[in-house]
Parts: structure tokens; C-alpha cells; sequence
């Protein structure tokens, strides 16, 4: 019982040692192994099976190879707890790719599985199938997705998306175009979050499938809001690609500002700059940067140029627009991300800034995510500073800031100081100057000589802070000490660099002051930068020449104590001095440059004597002479003076940070963070390079329904746009299959199909539903075989049979029953009968149509006929009646009748047809009317035939199946009875087609009897002759008082000669009346009709 | 001329084609789901467990490869290896790393592992090594739930709690006493398939109860000058609500024009907020965050730190004085000072005439104050000896500052109302307000 202790003293021990640890699981993640796994796994009881399952997962957590117990956990798959088969699924999934044959023992019970009442169950079932990522088991896993996709549940539909990306990386070719269109029918279902799913499975399937998305781009953009957040991460940049593909980039919006009539001029009007209120337009937005932007999100050549749209006059890029940016709200980071990525690419100029607060507070969230943010909030300053320049102060440094975002905010302050806000961002930088982190300090070191850069106002104030820290830092005492020090030192000395190259002149004592710091400078790398900057200015106004001696003077001097580096730099100022030396000079430099070449031409490092070998040859014309204005005679040296003029003479040219990073990546993205293009990124679509035809798709449906048994998927998917994505599926998949309708039936086209596997246990299921969904989808997996299991002349059959019991034909066939009002006997001789008319009364819809038959059989006239309603009650105003039937309440209110045209006179043996219309208060109780003749009145009942309460209505098979399908259990009954009527029929015609008869015979019947409308006859393909089982007729109605729809399906069984068994469905939501109508039915079914003959 | 032209745009249209073909063979290449293998790392760098997504196993080599970077790369959120993409948080000691090979937005993933991370400290109370080690199964199960094929299954908080049980007392007891106990449901929760996936169908409450409590953290820089830069208040409405049925509850401020950016939970619906800045939403059932918010530009914080140092020939003296600045009108409980002593400071000798302060051996340096005495000015006063050779301190800490307030949200922000639609029987409303320090930073 305390089998958790384990058996030996020593887990005994550490268990009682942590006793909080009491009932956990940790014994097992420490000693997995401390027991014999495998007879546990064989255990009869759950309790052992689990823990067995327990310790290999703790094995497979702690990273052993637990595979070869995969047959012993497979067969633990039927077990009926919900723990032990979690964790059977958990292990299968881990190893089922390992061990391919056992796992196909699985099959049968996932199969099982999906047809479980329980939605937890299935959805188990089908993530652990989907997940085995088999080949064998790939087209019954995909027949099991397409069955979920249609589940009533929403978490199982939703696992059905999930699992599409999953038999997609199976690669499986043919089915590629199934796949596609699941996708299609599940971004197309009504609950957000399966479409959240389904939008993750397009991206990952057919990101440029967009017919998919084009179908349903307005319903996808009103659900964005209630979608799941990460469905709305992948919707988002879904929606984004499909309207670029389709509309193009917007002409308003910063991605062609460049390419406007006037784009600056333009940008400046509308007030973004006045945000920044102190005129600094140069970087309102770098007008290079963000044309190379929106190239690389395109990554087209000037493509995007083509064509453009403007949000003005588009309805798609404006509701896309409006329905991302609530989501800029949203409680997670990648949503907003999201959001503001569409913004930032589609937004006009003006609309860009209300990226901009939801952005800076997302910097508020997690180290990784700030991290992330920060970068991307990096590309949108660099292209527009003035965006965030007036935010300055949300990017200055915590403490607690990791390492990365210090180094990106400050990258960020450079970027966005305006002179404006220079003073404070100076002052910040200050303070991160003496921070501790000494790495940060360096880069804050830089960062002011970048905004120094920028700002051309301000270097006065950074160069003497900066100057200052040289000294400081310099005086700082031993730099060895301290970690990362030097590098301050170095980074303030380049900073001062970039500054001076600004301009030279204006900074000729700065130049002083750093060749002066040269004694106090210690580390190598800043020396090299002043001593470089000794060769470059050595020119330089009044002062620097004549100090050149000196300096070189005393360069020569250290060069021995110097690191390779800075010897390196000594050399080349060494050349670039005497080159540019004065007269006076000249001779003392020369010794200087002579002495350093032989200097140089000893050292130990081989870089360095290089360089001596190379200057000593390059200068040798110049060491040589005495003068150096001396004009040398020889061409040759003339040549050499060129060449070292332009190697050591050459001016600086402008460094432009251009360069750099010249490959921007979609916001949000991961190639944006790791700056290179991830595996499967995508740069937009080209723009407009998607036509959506949704006008040609939909007169073409008929046709490209013919062509279903291509199984084109793309065109497949495109038919039928405006109906709803369940009923499309099922026009798809009835198309073909209709024909066979009997269990035994699919089962043998399931064997054909897939040797492997044996559905019986699914197609023993008696639910419908069930039934229907699973035969639709065995055909449409195999689309090919079943069309050819349907024997040619069976289709020809089933068309003919099909167009001719059409009501047209049958029309003049039938006969409405007609009732007596009035026996000749009780009325004097005056017979009075009355039919139902099919008619749709022009009063109301309320109304049905009666033909009132009036005959005198006396032999006397009969004057002044009328009937009228006993209460004589005035025809109520339309607009009541309408709302009374939309009320569906007509039952308490008075029935009206519409008064027919009185008959003056009957004369004897004449007959008489009248219309009246009657709105009957109940469907079963009869309407009292009073009839008036020879100024008597008799009262009589004119009792409702249900048949001819409903009216036709006139749908397609497809939307028959779909409200069907939404009719299922308490709305759907049905009834047997036996009918008759063909056997005269199919014995008079011999030579007709006997089914042809049955349907014909059955068909005259239910409209003699009621005003339906005849929506299709299915006739089964397998049958014999003589079988008539199987043939379905379906009609379809709406109750005239409530616009119900009613549908009614009639199947066969039985032979054809003999009396057949008809089993009467309905399906209505208005209960009582499909009840009584559906008695009604089997009523007059079973009659035999004594008129027809 | 138009030769050459000619045959440059053949050129780029091969090149094009190529490129096309390339990106093609990339997608065959590497499977379509996101993340592919999630691993949770010890703070030793130990795998405690791995769970894979998808049928293209990440080998657990990738966290040797991890945990052996440099740490200028390891601590990036978003790390590209010569094989995969690693994405990272870590959280309370325990490293979550999630693997993949394509493109994917990489802020889903690190929010995914934050959520991860959420329900896990969420279920066992606390996250460290041992707890999960000891739950591991749980965590599968929930990292089962939470994710399928690398993408976000089931993160509703609710929804999970309804499928796997959290371990509690009891059902510990009865795993030890019965040796079975399971703690996964066998029925679909109902909020899955709800358009309120937060809330279960029809909660029932003897006494229904709403809690709204305002929690705002104060983010605050003092310059070395001690000049106020940077002061704004980051706030939460948190909630409790424990209701009967399907509530429908609007909560209104009385100044939302103080807010300067929100974010909402998702219950919260966009429309009436944008008209009229009213939250309407049907609230999760128990504790959750409403929305977060923030105002910018505050003028004053409640507490002051001055901080003094002089230093001379290898000794610094420092003194630190905190006061009340502007007084909230609640006491300022738990004040602490916590700052880093420089490297170059080789011993310190703190003391302080209130409160108590320690020094820990990697030179991090607390001074617990607790609240401000009315007879005296909390002061830390000491010297600080510097590392042989160095004269002058260069460089100075950074004092964290914190504290909070009871009763009061200092960023002004108030609460009009709370209604319900429908008013259930014995209905409780609260609120309440608290202000903590968040990243309150004086500089010396």
C-alpha cells in the first residue's frame, strides 16, 4: 500500500527526511529506476500502471533512452483513466517517431478514441495521432482532423487546427490541397478561438495561400479583438500580408513618404515636427533610411511602387487598421508588437504616433521582452526620431536594466537627442559615466560622441567633458586595476575624434590638449588613436606644426616601451609628418624617421618590421634628399612621391554609419533581433500582386463544382464565398457521396481504402451525425476510388432519375386532396368542397390559399353564397399580422379570413370555384366559418391540413445538409410506415425503370398531400435491381407561420415490387408542429390513394 | 546600352528565382511548427526536464552549448546557435529555454515562457529546482496542455486550473494514503469552448465578493545632483471576484485623464473604454489583473535619500540621510536602501542610527529602515577603505530605494464606482490602494 516509500531503507529515509516532499512526486524523478518498471507496467491495477509511466517520464526528464519499453506502454493506450493514458500519450509522443511499428499498434485505439462522447477524450485522441507523425498513418490522421474540424466542440476543433501544421510536415504531396482547405474551413468557424488556432496553422502551411484569407478577410478582421492572444499575434501578420498582396502599401503612409508629390514638404505640414518644437527638422525622419526600410520589408525592386493604395478610399486597409489598434492595449507584449507593426507599415504619416506610447510601456514588462522591444523600437527611431524624441525620458538607464538594454537605450538617446532635450540627456550621461559597470560607461562614452555627431551645436560642451575624463581617467591611478577602465579611456578618446573630424580647424587646441595627455595616456589602444590623429592634422593651422618635432621627438623616444599597436601608429604619423614637414624641419625629421625606420626594422613583432621594410622602400626618395621642396629629377621618384602622397596624404572621408546595418527585417520579427534572415522568413508580399476574383468565383461555383472530383484545392476552396464555412465543407464532401448511405457499405470502401486499419468499431456508432461525418470524409480521402466504385451507368441513373422528378413534370400528376365543408345533404343540395393550393397567399405570408368548390346539386338556384369568418371580424392592418407571425404567436390571435367574391346566383347543376384565403389560428384546430345563402347561415369548420401549412422552400442539397446538421437530437424525429402506391404503378409501366416509379409514385404522394418543396432523390449505387433500400428523397418546407425552416427525409426499404418500408424524418426546431405534421405524413403515406388510379 | 540593361534585368530576375527557390528549400528543409523543445534548466545548469514538441527532437546537447556561452551572449533573450534559436527568460533561478529553427515572432515565445513560468510558480507555489523536480509530472501535464506543436494551446489560467488539478494537501495525503490519486480531470472544462474562455460556466457563491485593489509601483530617478529626472507610477487594477453566475461589471474612474497608457485584460472590451473610458467586462473568476497603467510626470516622491561621499587618500566617508519629502498622509512602511559597493572598495564600515544595515559578501549592502521615526532623521553614516593604489573613488553606487504605503495610490488615480449589471444577493465591493517603490533609483 506505501509502495510510494519505496522497498529499500534508504529511499525509506530520504523519504521520511523530506517530509514536505511527502506525496509528490519526487521519489520518483530521484530513484526512477529503484523498482522494476516493467512488471508495473503489465499491472492490473491503474495505480501501478501509473507510477510505472511516472518514473519513464522521469527517465526521459532526466534525459535517458527509455524507448525499448514502448510496447509495454502502447498497450496501456486502452486504458480508461484519464491519468494513465495522459501519460501513455506524453511518452508515445516522445518516441513514436523512434519506434514507428509499435506505435501503429496505437492506431485502433486513438480511432476508438475519436469517436468518444467525451470531447477531452477526442481532442487527446487526435493531438497524440496527429503528433505520431507517421507516413502510413497520415491519411487517417487527416481523415480524423477533418471529422474534428466539425466537431461540435470548440477545443476539439481548435486541437484540429493545431494538428494541420503537424500532417503538413509530413509532406505528403497529394494531400497537400485537402490540408489547405481544412485550413480554409476553420478560419472560417465562428469561434475565436479555433480561428486563432487555424490562423497559426496558415502560417505555417500557406502563408500566401491568400483566396483563404480573401474569403473571409472582414469576418477574420471583426473577430481579431476576441481571438486568443497568440492566434492574434499570427492573425495580425496574417491580415498585414494579405492586404499588402491585395491592396499594396498605402501612398499616406511612411513607407512611401518618400515617393509622395512633395513628402517632406508634406510631412512637415502635419505637425509631426511641431512636436518636437524646436525646429530641428534635418532628422524629423532620415529619408534614406526609411526608403531602404520599406525595400527590405518588400524586398522587391521598386515593386512597391506600382501600385498604391490610400486608406482614404480602401475599405480593407481601414478596417485592418481599425481593428489592430485597440489590440495596442493588449495585456501581451507580442500582441502589441504585433499591432504596431501593421501600424508602423500601413498607418498614414499622421496615425504612426499612436504606436509610440503603447511601445515605451511595454518597456515596463520582462528583461527578455524589454530586450526585444527595444530593438525593435530601435529600427522605428532610426527611420523617424522625432517619434520618439519628446519620450527621451523613458529610455534613460536603471540600475537594474540588464547589460543590453543599457547599451540599446543609450544607442536610443543618441538617436532621438534633440537640441532640446541634449542638455538633460548630457546631464544623464554623465552619471552613467561613474556607474560601476565600466563596460556601460564606455559605451555611454561613445554614445555622447554620437550625439555630438548629430547635434552640431553642442560639441563645445561634450568635448571639454570629455577632455576632463581623458585626464581623470587617465590620473585614475593604476588602470590595470581596474576591469574594463581602458576601454572608457579608448572610447573617450575616439568619442573627442568624431567630434574633431566635424571640423578640424575650430578644434586645433583640442588636438593640443590630447597630443599633451600623450604622457599620461597608457593604454595602447587610445594612444594609437591620438598619434594617428598627430599624423592626420599634423598640418593643421599654426600651433601643431611647430610642436611636430617635439611630438616626434618624443614618439621616437617611446617607441621601444610602446605595445605593437601603437609602434604600428608611429611609424605611418612618422611618414605622414616628414611628408607634409616644413624646411626647417625637414633635416631633424628626417634623423627622427631614419631612426624610428631602424628602430622598427629590429622589433620583435613581424607586422612591425614589415611596415618598417614597406615605409623605409616607399620613403626611400624622401630620406634620400635633403630639402623637401627639392624637386627630384628623376620620373621615377616623381611616381614614388604620387604614391606616398596619395597613401599617407589622402583626407579623411566622411564615415557614413549607412552602412552598417543596411537590412531591416518586419517588426517583430525574429530575423529583427538576430539581424539576419531566420530559416522561413518572409518579406511582405509584392503589392497587389494577389487579384482576388470573388465575382468570377461565385457565378462559376456551379462549374467548378462539376470539376470536384479534381480536388484542385485552391479552387475548391474559392467556391462559394458567402456561405458559411461548415455547409461549404459539406457541399464538397456530399457531392460524390450520397450514394451510399449504408454502414456496411463505407466499411467495405474503408477496407479498399486503407488495408491497415479497421473502422469497424467507428461505423458500429448508431449516431448520425457521427455516421455522416465519417462517410463524407473516407470519400473525400479518397475521392478517386469511391467516384470510380460509382459505376457509370448508376451516376447516370442517379442524374436522370434526379432531373426528371422535377415539380414541373410531376405537376400535372398532382392531385390535392379535397375536403368537404358542406354535404349536399345538410346544405339543401349545395355541396361545398375545398383544396389546399400550393399558392402563396398575397395577403400575408400567414395566409394559406383555399379554392372553395361550390356546386348546387338541387334543382332550385341558389342565391347570395358567401362565406365569411363566424365572428366577422375585420381584416386586421398587414403590419400587425406580420408582427404577430414574426412573434410566432398567432395561436391567441383571431383568425382572419380573407371574404371571397360573393356568388349572386348558383343555377342548378352549376358549379362555382372561389379563392379564399384563410390565416388558420392553430395548425390542428378547425377555423368556424359561417356561409350565407338564400340569406341563411349555417356554420361550418374548415378544418387546416397540415401539409399545406408550410410552403416550398427552395434550397440546395448542400444547404439542406447544413441546417440539417444544425438540427440534430430533440429536433429530430422520425417515423415508419408502409406505402403501396408503386406496386400498381411499377406493374402497370413494365417498361419503365422501377426505382424510377418508386420515386416518382412517393413523390406524387407527399405533394398531393403538402406544399413541399423537392430538393433531391438519392439513389443507391450498390443495389440490385429489384433493392429499392437506400433511395432517400428529401424535401425541404418552412412553417408559413414562423419561417421555420422543415425538412423532411424519406428513406426506403425494401423491395421494389413488394410494399415498401419508408422511414419519415424530420427536422424542425418548432417541435410540436414537425410532430404532428410528421404523423400527418405517415398518415396519408399509408393510404392508398384511391384518386391516383 | 540597352543590351546591357536588358541583360541585367535577366540577371536579377534569375537572381530573384534563385532566391525564391532558396527561400523554398529552406521551408523544406526545416519543419513548419515554432517552438520545437522546451527545456526548464537548473541555476547550475543542470536540465531538470525537457519537454519536446514536435517530431524534430532538439538533442539536449543545445543546453551544454547554452550554459557554456560567455555571459555577455548567454544572457541575451534571443540567442542564435549554429543550429537553433534559443529564446530564454529566467525566472526565480530556474532557466526556461525554448527552441526553434524558423521564424517566429520572438516576443510570443518569451511571453509564452513567461506564462509558463506564471502558472507553474502558480501551481507549486513558488518556483526553485526542487518543486520542480518534485511535481515534474504536473509540469508535463501542463506543459502538454499549455502547448501543442509548438504553438500556444490552453494558457487560460482558469481553464488549466479545471484539467490538472494544482497539488494541494489533500490530495498529497491521499496519493500517500490510497497510492492513487489523479489529478487530471477527465471532463472538458466548459470554458473552453465559452466566447469567455476566463471565466467557468455559472460559479457558485453563498456571498458574492469584488475586490478591486489599486497596486502602483513608483519608478523614480535621482540625479547625481539630486535633481528629480524621471518619476512615474506603473499601476495595477487587480481584482478578486468571487461571483455568482455571469456578472457584467463597469468600473469607472473619477480622473482617467491622469492615465498616460493602458493595457487591459482580455475580458475587457475596447468600445466602451474608447467612448467614455469606462471598463466593461465580465470579469475570470478570482484573482486576476484588470489592467495595468501608467502616469507620467509626477513631481514629487514621498521619501528623500541624500546621499554624501568624500573621498581622500584610499578612505571614503559616506553618509546617507532619508527622509519624509512630502508627506502622503499614510505611513511609509519597509524603507530599504540597498546599494552595490563598488569593486574597488576593498572593506566598509556602516552603521546607521536607526534601522539595521548588512553588508553580504558580494559587497551588496541593505540598510532595512522600516518607518521613519518622528524623533530623529534616519542616517547611515561609515567609511569605505579603497583597494590599495587608488586614491579617489571614481566610480559610485547606486542606491535602490524601497517602500511602501498602505491605503493611498500616489499617482492621484481614483476609483468612481463599480456597478453589476445584475445586483446578486449579498454582494460584498471593496477597494483598497497601495504604492510600493518600483525602480526607485537615487544616484550619488
Amino acid at each position: 500500500m506505501f509502495n510510494q516509500f519505496g522497498s529499500t531503507a534508504e529511499t525509506l529515509s530520504k523519504a521520511s527526511a523530506a517530509v514536505l516532499r511527502i506525496g509528490t512526486d519526487a521519489h520518483l524523478y530521484d530513484d526512477p529506476e529503484d523498482v522494476n518498471i516493467a512488471p508495473l507496467l503489465d499491472s492490473k491495477f491503474e495505480s501501478e500502471k501509473c507510477e510505472a509511466l511516472k518514473r519513464l517520464l522521469a527517465l526521459i526528464a532526466q534525459g535517458f533512452d527509455v524507448s525499448n519499453f514502448f510496447p509495454q506502454v502502447v498497450k496501456n493506450v486502452a486504458s480508461q483513466s484519464s491519468e494513465v493514458k495522459k501519460l501513455v500519450y506524453l511518452y508515445l509522443l516522445h518516441y513514436a517517431e523512434k519506434r514507428p511499428n509499435e506505435a501503429l499498434l496505437s492506431i485502433n485505439y486513438f480511432q476508438k478514441d475519436l469517436g468518444d462522447p467525451n470531447p477531452l477524450v477526442r481532442a487527446w485522441a487526435l493531438r497524440t495521432m496527429a503528433g505520431i507523425r507517421l507516413h502510413v498513418i497520415a491519411p487517417l490522421a487527416l481523415a480524423a482532423v477533418g471529422k474534428c474540424a466539425r466537431d461540435p466542440a470548440v477545443y476539439v476543433r481548435k486541437c484540429a487546427a493545431n494538428a494541420l501544421p503537424k500532417l503538413h510536415d509530413l509532406r505528403l504531396e497529394e494531400h497537400a490541397p485537402s490540408i489547405e482547405e481544412l485550413v480554409g474551413i476553420l478560419l472560417n468557424d465562428h469561434s475565436p478561438g479555433v480561428v486563432g488556432a487555424a490562423a497559426a496553422a496558415f502560417t505555417c502551411i500557406c502563408p500566401n495561400n491568400f483566396k483563404l484569407i480573401g474569403k473571409n478577410y472582414k469576418k477574420l478582421c471583426q473577430i481579431l479583438p476576441d481571438v486568443e492572444e497568440w492566434g492574434q499575434i499570427l492573425l495580425i501578420g496574417t491580415l498585414l500580408r494579405y492586404v499588402v498582396a491585395r491592396h499594396g502599401l498605402v501612398r499616406e503612409s511612411l513607407m512611401l513618404s518618400l515617393h509622395g508629390l512633395d513628402s517632406n514638404g508634406f510631412y512637415e505640414k502635419d505637425g509631426l515636427v511641431s512636436d518636437k518644437g524646436d525646429g530641428d527638422k534635418s532628422d524629423s525622419f532620415d529619408a534614406n533610411l526609411v526608403s531602404l526600410v520599406s525595400k527590405c520589408y518588400i524586398e522587391g525592386p521598386d515593386e512597391y511602387l506600382k501600385d498604391t493604395t490610400s486608406v482614404g478610399d480602401n475599405e480593407d486597409v481601414k478596417i485592418l487598421l481599425q481593428c489592430t489598434s485597440p489590440l495596442l492595449w493588449s495585456n501581451n507584449s507580442a500582441v502589441v508588437l504585433a499591432a504596431a507593426g501593421v501600424q508602423w507599415i500601413m498607418a498614414p504619416l499622421e496615425d504612426v504616433k499612436r504606436i509610440v506610447k503603447p511601445l515605451l510601456f511595454l518597456l515596463r514588462s520582462s528583461t527578455a521582452s524589454k530586450y526585444v522591444v527595444l530593438c525593435n523600437i530601435l529600427v522605428f527611431a532610426k527611420a523617424v526620431p522625432s517619434l520618439f524624441a519628446p519620450h527621451f525620458e523613458d529610455f534613460f538607464i536603471c540600475s537594474s536594466d540588464a547589460y543590453q538594454v543599457k547599451a540599446h537605450k543609450l544607442e536610443m538617446l543618441s538617436l532621438i537627442a534633440t537640441t532640446s532635450s541634449i542638455s538633460s540627456i548630457l546631464r544623464e550621461f554623465e552619471d552613467y559615466i561613474k556607474d560601476p559597470d565600466r563596460r556601460f560607461a564606455a559605451d555611454t562614452v561613445a554614445a555622447i560622441g554620437l550625439c555630438a555627431k548629430r547635434l552640431p551645436e553642442i560639441p563645445t560642451a561634450c568635448l571639454n567633458g570629455l577632455l576632463a575624463l581623458v585626464k581623470q581617467e587617465s590620473f585614475a591611478g593604476d588602470l590595470e586595476l581596474v576591469d574594463g577602465e581602458a576601454g572608457v579611456l579608448v572610447q573617450a578618446v575616439m568619442s573627442i575624434q568624431t567630434i574633431i573630424e566635424r571640423d578640424p580647424l575650430s578644434h586645433e587646441k583640442v588636438i593640443i590638449q590630447l597630443f599633451r595627455s600623450l604622457d599620461s595616456v597608457k593604454v595602447a589602444a587610445a594612444r594609437a588613436t591620438i598619434i594617428w590623429m598627430v599624423g592626420v592634422y599634423c598640418s593643421l593651422g599654426h600651433i601643431i606644426p611647430k610642436m611636430l618635432t617635439t611630438i616626434t621627438k618624443y614618439l621616437a623616444w617611446s617607441f621601444k616601451s610602446e605595445a605593437s599597436e601603437t609602434k604600428l601608429q608611429i611609424l605611418n604619423t612618422a611618414a605622414k609628418v616628414l611628408i607634409s614637414a616644413e624646411v626647417e624641419d625637414f633635416q631633424m625629421l628626417k634623423k627622427i624617421v631614419l631612426y624610428l625606420l631602424e628602430l622598427g626594422g629590429c622589433d620583435l613583432n613581424y607586422d612591425v618590421r614589415d611596415r618598417t621594410r614597406f615605409l623605409k622602400k616607399m620613403l626611400s626618395y624622401k630620406l634620400a634628399c635633403h630639402e623637401p621642396a627639392e624637386d627630384s629629377v628623376a620620373s621615377q621618384e616623381n611616381i614614388a612621391e604620387h604614391v606616398v602622397e596619395h597613401v599617407f596624404g589622402r583626407k579623411l572621408k566622411p564615415f557614413s554609419p549607412l552602412n552598417l546595418h543596411n537590412r531591416f527585417y518586419l517588426p517583430g520579427s525574429l530575423s529583427q533581433i538576430v539581424l539576419h534572415a531566420a530559416p522561413g522568413y518572409e518579406p511582405l508580399p509584392k503589392p497587389c500582386s494577389f487579384v482576388f476574383e470573388e465575382h468570377d468565383q461565385l457565378s462559376d461555383s456551379d462549374r467548378q463544382r462539376e470539376a470536384t472530383s479534381d480536388l484542385n484545392g485552391s479552387q475548391e476552396s474559392s467556391e462559394t464565398v458567402d456561405e458559411d464555412g461548415s455547409s461549404e465543407y459539406d457541399s464538397e464532401s456530399y457531392n460524390g457521396s450520397e450514394f451510399s448511405s449504408d454502414g456496411d457499405e463505407r466499411n467495405e470502401a474503408n477496407d479498399a481504402a486503407d488495408p491497415l486499419i479497421q473502422f469497424s468499431e467507428i461505423t458500429v456508432s448508431t449516431d448520425q451525425e457521427e455516421l455522416r461525418s465519417k462517410r463524407a470524409l473516407d470519400l473525400w480521402l479518397d475521392e478517386e476510388s469511391s467516384t470510380s466504385n460509382q459505376t457509370p451507368s448508376a451516376l447516370d441513373r442517379n442524374q436522370s432519375s434526379y432531373a426528371k422528378i422535377s415539380i414541373g413534370d410531376i405537376g400535372s400528376r398532382v392531385k390535392p386532396k379535397s375536403y368537404t365543408l358542406l354535404d349536399p345533404g345538410n346544405g339543401n343540395g349545395l355541396k361545398i368542397d375545398y383544396t389546399f393550393l400550393s399558392e402563396v397567399s398575397t395577403a400575408s405570408p400567414l395566409h394559406v390559399c383555399v379554392e372553395v368548390l361550390f356546386q348546387n346539386s338541387s334543382t332550385e338556384p341558389i342565391l347570395e353564397v358567401n362565406l365569411e369568418d363566424e365572428e366577422a371580424m375585420n381584416v386586421s392592418d398587414s403590419a400587425e399580422q406580420t408582427l404577430v407571425g414574426k412573434a410566432n404567436a398567432s395561436y391567441n390571435n383571431v383568425p382572419t379570413l380573407i371574404p371571397m367574391e360573393e356568388l349572386s346566383c348558383l343555377e342548378p347543376g352549376q358549379s362555382a370555384k372561389r379563392l379564399i384565403q384563410v390565416r388558420f389560428h392553430h395548425h390542428l384546430l378547425p377555423m368556424r366559418l359561417s356561409l350565407h345563402y338564400n340569406g341563411k347561415k349555417v356554420p361550418v369548420k374548415l378544418r387546416p391540413d397540415l401539409g399545406y401549412l408550410v410552403k416550398p422552400y427552395s434550397i440546395t442539397i448542400q444547404e439542406f445538409l447544413a441546417t440539417e446538421s444544425r438540427l440534430p437530437g430533440m429536433f429530430e424525429y422520425s417515423r415508419r410506415c408502409t406505402f403501396t402506391d408503386h406496386v400498381k404503378d411499377t406493374r402497370m409501366e413494365n417498361g419503365k425503370d422501377k426505382f424510377l416509379s418508386i420515386c416518382e409514385s412517393i413523390t406524387l404522394k407527399v405533394l398531393s398531400n403538402s406544399n413541399l418543396h423537392l430538393v433531391s432523390v438519392d439513389l443507391p449505387v450498390a443495389n440490385t435491381l429489384e433493392d429499392a433500400t437506400g433511395l432517400r428523397l428529401r424535401f425541404s418546407s418552412k412553417i408559413l407561420s414562423s419561417e421555420i425552416p422543415l425538412l423532411i427525409t424519406i428513406t426506403v426499404q425494401g423491395k421494389c415490387n413488394e410494399d415498401l418500408n419508408l422511414t419519415v424524418k424530420i427536422n424542425c426546431e418548432e417541435t410540436v408542429f414537425g410532430l404532428n405534421l410528421l404523423n400527418r405524413i405517415a398518415n396519408f403515406m399509408v393510404e392508398t390513394s384511391s384518386s391516383a388510379s | 546600352m540597352e543590351e546591357a540593361s536588358g541583360r541585367r534585368s535577366k540577371l536579377t530576375i534569375r537572381s530573384e528565382r534563385e532566391r525564391e527557390r532558396e527561400r523554398e528549400r529552406e521551408r523544406e528543409q526545416y519543419r513548419s511548427s515554432m517552438l520545437q523543445c522546451i527545456f526548464l534548466l537548473s541555476d547550475s545548469g543542470e536540465v531538470i526536464l525537457e519537454k519536446q514538441l514536435t517530431g524534430h527532437r532538439v538533442d539536449r546537447s543545445i543546453c551544454a552549448w547554452f550554459w557554456d556561452q560567455a555571459d555577455s551572449l548567454k544572457s541575451l533573450p534571443v540567442i542564435a546557435s549554429p543550429t537553433h534559436y534559443l529564446f530564454q527568460i529566467v525566472r526565480d533561478g530556474i532557466t526556461f529555454l525554448a527552441c526553434t529553427q524558423v521564424e517566429m515572432p520572438p516576443l510570443m515565445a518569451i511571453e509564452f515562457l513567461c506564462r509558463v513560468a506564471d502558472v507553474l510558480s502558480d501551481y507549486l507555489g513558488g518556483l526553485n529546482e526542487d518543486l520542480v523536480k518534485d511535481n515534474f509530472i504536473i509540469v508535463y501535464e501542463l506543459l502538454d496542455e499549455m502547448i501543442d506543436n509548438g504553438f500556444p494551446l490552453t494558457t487560460e489560467p482558469n481553464i488549466l486550473r479545471e484539467m490538472i488539478a494544482p497539488p494541494n494537501l489533500v490530495s498529497k495525503m491521499l496519493s500517500v494514503v490510497t497510492g492513487n490519486a489523479s489529478n487530471v480531470s477527465d471532463t472538458l472544462p466548459s470554458g473552453t469552448g465559452s466566447c469567455v474562455p476566463w471565466r467557468p460556466t455559472d460559479p457558485k457563491y453563498s456571498s458574492n465578493e469584488v475586490y478591486v485593489d489599486l497596486v502602483e509601483e513608483m519608478d523614480a530617478i535621482v540625479n547625481r545632483d539630486g535633481e528629480l529626472v524621471k518619476c512615474e507610477i506603473y499601476g495595477q487594477v487587480q481584482m478578486s471576484s468571487q461571483l455568482t453566475g455571469f456578472p457584467d461589471l463597469t468600473l469607472s474612474f473619477a480622473n482617467p485623464s491622469v492615465l498616460e497608457d493602458m493595457r487591459f485584460h482580455p475580458c475587457v472590451r475596447f468600445r466602451p473604454w474608447e467612448s467614455h473610458q469606462v471598463l466593461s467586462f465580465v470579469p475570470p473568476d478570482g484573482q486576476f489583473k484588470l489592467m495595468s497603467y501608467r502616469v507620467k510626470k509626477l513631481k514629487n516622491t514621498p521619501l528623500y535619500v541624500k546621499p554624501q561621499i568624500t573621498s581622500d587618500s584610499g578612505a571614503c566617508r559616506v553618509s546617507v540621510l532619508v527622509g519624509i519629502r512630502s508627506d502622503p498622509g499614510k505611513t511609509i512602511e519597509s524603507i530599504t536602501l540597498s546599494f552595490q559597493l563598488p569593486h574597488c572598495v576593498s572593506s566598509a564600515d556602516l552603521s546607521s542610527n536607526h534601522g539595521t544595515v548588512t553588508i553580504l559578501s558580494n559587497k551588496t549592502c541593505t540598510w532595512t529602515i522600516g518607518r521613519i521615526p518622528s524623533d530623529k532623521t534616519p542616517c547611515l553614516s561609515g567609511t569605505l577603505a579603497l583597494e590599495t593604489g587608488l586614491e579617489r573613488l571614481h566610480v559610485y553606487p547606486t542606491f535602490k530605494v524601497g517602500f511602501k504605503i498602505m491605503g493611498i495610490a500616489l499617482s492621484g488615480l481614483r476609483i468612481e464606482k463599480l456597478d453589476l449589471k445584475t445586483i446578486p444577493p449579498r454582494l460584498y465591493k471593496g477597494f483598497r490602494a497601495q504604492t510600493r517603490a518600483g525602480e526607485f533609483d537615487v544616484r550619488l
